[in-house]
């Protein structure tokens, strides 16, 4: 799977496009259950794994190592810039982290899981390293490959980009940083008078 | 927690079954002349401020203001392909909500939908068990009927028109506007009546747009006309005027009570007179009947907690349970007498069941207030209504009868927006520019009132108390879809108009119930062959049986009804009142 090989950021989509419709018949059938596959078959499928073990015996859900990378695609999603802070400092991984690892649906479970592990085979697959040790670049390159086919639900991975992406702007807007810093939101206070607009001049055309 | 005793041994004046806006008013009004009066309320008195929590911010609730992981609400998806009580695929939420249960906020004061089931046709039924009911989460909008409404049949040959005119009810809506405040903008409009304003809270910049746009189409804009006290209310200590705090779009209620609801403004007021008894938990299964008179002796109730059954004694029994549940108790109540229910020698209990369609809608974004500073658009009780123009002056070739919009504008807690495609840089750029730009609306439309639309009692189906559920028999119907259609159709025209960028065109009708505005299953009239109560909601088969809650409309307009309900429930209880004084009753 590792391929060091240089590519060009041109053909990158064109690749990653044919990289995907393989993937959906080599990986799908051992990778996530088929829409009709249910999640009682799911849970005697899907052993977790001793990493898995060790992360549910620190209380938590993911490893170290797969909150490392939470945070780094949460932070592909939303990222820092000169206005505010992104997913990462408003911690939304630990948000996922709490949603995910409550929840009391199975599926979204493996879904998170078997995610995790895609998306670090797309990466090393298309750039040779694991998602959080590629440049952010890289890190864009691999969800946009995601994001172009987000029509194509029955993958498993576009699933998963899916959640991540819902899960992370649910995450950050609720945060401070999202509400506060980044949107400056001005309610939730009281008010002597509600401004609305009296003149509709400056704001209609 | 055992309720407190309250003496059931003694004869009330009158057993108010229900303590939302009906039955609140009910308590108000026969309280205040004098009748000693016993409240009934199936649902459990919540701590409400402890479960508002208005103020709270996301981030200081665990979970993020949402249900927690073991919870879940009835997605539009889900109350179509599923039959109700919700089996397989359900079982693993230990708490099941209507649609509008999604939040932390709401999820104690909605029912939990399999100790409440119900059969027959799919139907998204909302239903609040708790003191205040559903007025302790209402939308607060709250509209006039007219003669465009009571007398609809004289206008286009449908149906039937009500027993009262518009000047029958006039004098008890200002009663009600003064009473319990309300807050919007006089248009002079004859088919939506002024009503006696508090101080209006103004539009945004994006609603006076979309108002100039639709002037010059005739249509009319107005301030959401709500049932909020602005300048606040002398008479009342339990509730605070509205002072503008943000998140009132959030679902939920008005911890400061600002927004009316039943218990702050009319139960707890009630009981300041002395006359008012309250029993929480009493879920009541049957109106008792006297043989030698053949008049409602009382009600029987069971205790919510402790399954125990009771019996009070009035001389006057007033059903307001909410239109479904009234029925439901109508039709519950059988007796060698009243074989079919009591009430009900018409037999049409539980028929004529109508309410408003919804979905259609539109989302646009105003170009020019893009990448402006943020601004605060949420600290209102609501954004706008634009009224009914169908049907008025002239006829539509498709339909009868009409709708309006409700909306709303500009920056809110959570953006509006982040539904776009893409993610990153640019992604969290243009939800930050396009927050404020928004502007969005849907239509609510009268359903007609049908006599083959009703319900009856599931032969097999009991909630959690052992008391039969509902079952429904109830669908739109053509005139509701081809209303729809239009919705649809003039929602965007009208969008265009004012120039916004068209966004999102919603023309899926939502689940029949979405409104939360059911009426007419104990329709008014004076015909007692063809109507079960007449103009005063008395029951015209038993003289001391009063049905005071959305039951008695006999259509469904397309105004919201609560303000109807509390104006019309006023009048009868004024007349009860009188009655029982002389001895009528």
């Amino acid at each position: 799977m590792s391929e060091n090989d240089p590519i060009d950021a041109l053909d990158l989509k064109q690749d990653r496009r044919q990289w995907l419709k393989t993937s959906a018949t080599a990986l799908g059938a051992t990778l996530i259950p088929m829409p009709g596959v249910s999640t009682q078959t799911l849970q005697t499928e899907s052993k977790p794994a001793a990493s898995t073990a060790e992360a549910k015996s620190a209380g938590r859900f993911f490893t170290p190592l797969q909150h490392a990378t939470v945070d780094e695609l949460s932070e592909t999603i939303i990222p820092a810039d000169s206005h505010s802070g992104g997913a990462k400092a408003a911690k939304v991984a630990d948000y996922i982290e709490q949603v995910v690892g409550q929840s009391i649906d199975e599926s979204q479970k493996a879904l998170w899981r078997e995610g995790l592990r895609l998306i670090d085979v797309m990466s090393q697959h298309d750039h040779g390293e694991t998602f959080v040790n590629l440049t952010p670049e890289r890190r864009i390159a691999v969800l946009t490959v995601l994001s172009d086919h987000d029509h194509m639900a029955e993958l498993p991975e576009v699933r998963f980009f899916k959640e991540l992406k819902h899960l992370t702007i649910t995450g950050y807007y609720t945060s401070k940083i999202g509400i506060h810093d980044e949107l400056e939101y001005k309610g939730n206070r009281v008010l002597q008078e509600y401004v609305g607009c009296d003149d509709p001049g400056p704001a209609t055309k | 927690m055992a309720e407190p005793e309250v003496n059931l041994a003694k004869t009330y004046d009158g057993v108010i079954v229900g303590s939302g806006a009906a039955g609140g008013m009910a308590a108000h009004v026969l309280t205040s002349k004098g009748l000693q009066v016993l409240l009934l309320e199936a649902g459990k008195k919540l701590p409400i401020e402890q479960e508002l929590r208005s103020m709270e911010w996301p981030y200081d609730n665990p979970q993020r203001g949402f249900l927690p992981p073991n919870s879940r609400s009835l997605s539009f998806n889900e109350y179509t392909i599923r039959n109700p009580p919700y089996g397989p695929g359900f079982e693993k939420s230990k708490k099941l909500y209507s649609y509008i249960g999604n939040s932390e906020y709401v999820k104690n004061i909605v029912v939990e939908e399999r100790e409440n089931p119900f059969t027959g046709t799919n139907y998204a039924w909302v239903r609040a068990r708790c003191l205040g009911g559903k007025t302790n989460i209402w939308g607060r909008l709250a509209l006039r009927l007219s003669d465009y409404d009571f007398k609809a049949k004289d206008r286009d040959g449908y149906g039937e028109n009500w027993p009262i005119s518009y000047s029958d009810i006039e004098p008890y809506y200002d009663q009600v506007d003064l009473y319990l405040g309300i807050t919007g903008v006089k248009e002079n409009l004859p088919y939506l009546p002024d009503s006696i304003f508090q101080r209006p809270t103004k539009l945004n910049c994006a609603e006076v747009t979309l108002k100039q746009g639709l002037q010059k189409m005739g249509r009319v804009l107005t301030q959401y006309r709500a049932g909020v006290t602005s300048d606040g209310l002398k008479h009342n200590k339990y509730r605070s005027r509205c002072y503008g705090r943000g998140a009132c779009e959030r679902k939920g209620g008005c911890d400061i009570h600002a927004a009316f609801d039943s218990p702050t403004g009319l139960i707890y007021p009630a009981m300041d007179t002395g006359n008012l008894t309250l029993r929480t938990n009493s879920t009541v299964r049957e109106i008792t009947v006297d043989t030698n008179t053949g008049k409602a002796s009382g009600v029987l109730f069971t205790d919510s907690q402790t399954m125990k059954d009771y019996h009070v004694r009035a001389k006057v029994v007033i059903v307001a349970a909410s239109t479904l549940e009234s029925a439901r108790l109508l039709l519950l109540s059988k007796s060698r007498l009243y074989p079919n229910g009591i009430g009900n020698s018409s037999g049409h209990v539980g028929h004529n069941f109508c309410e408003h369609v919804m979905g259609p809608g539109v989302a646009g974004r105003v170009k020019n207030l893009v990448g402006k500073p943020p601004t605060l658009d949420d600290g209102r009780p609501g954004g706008f209504y634009l009224t009914r123009f169908r049907n008025l002056a002239e006829k539509h070739p498709k339909f009868i009868r009409g709708y309006g919009f409700e909306g709303g504008s500009g920056s809110t807690m959570f953006p509006r927006g982040t539904d776009v495609h893409g993610f990153g840089a640019s992604f969290k750029d243009e939800v930050r520019q396009n927050q404020g730009a928004y502007i969005g609306m849907g239509a609510f439309g009268e359903v007609l009132s049908r006599y083959e639309n009703y319900v009856d009692l599931d032969p097999v189906v009991k909630d959690k108390w052992g008391v039969p559920a509902l079952r429904f028999h109830y669908r739109f119907g053509d005139n509701e879809h081809r209303m729809a259609e239009d919705m649809k159709e003039t929602a965007q025209e009208m969008f265009e108009a004012a120039g916004f960028e068209i966004m999102h065109v919603n023309n899926r009708v939502l689940t029949e119930g979405w409104s939360i505005h059911e009426l007419g299953t104990a329709r008014m009239g004076n015909d007692p062959k063809t109507s079960v109560l007449n103009q005063f909601a008395q029951s015209h088969d038993v003289k001391n049986l009063f049905v005071v809650d959305g039951s008695a409309f006999v259509n469904a307009s397309c105004q919201n009804p609560t303000w109807t309900i509390m104006s019309l429930c006023w009048r009868s209880c004024d007349y009860l009142a009188e009655e029982l004084k002389k001895g009528n009753l």
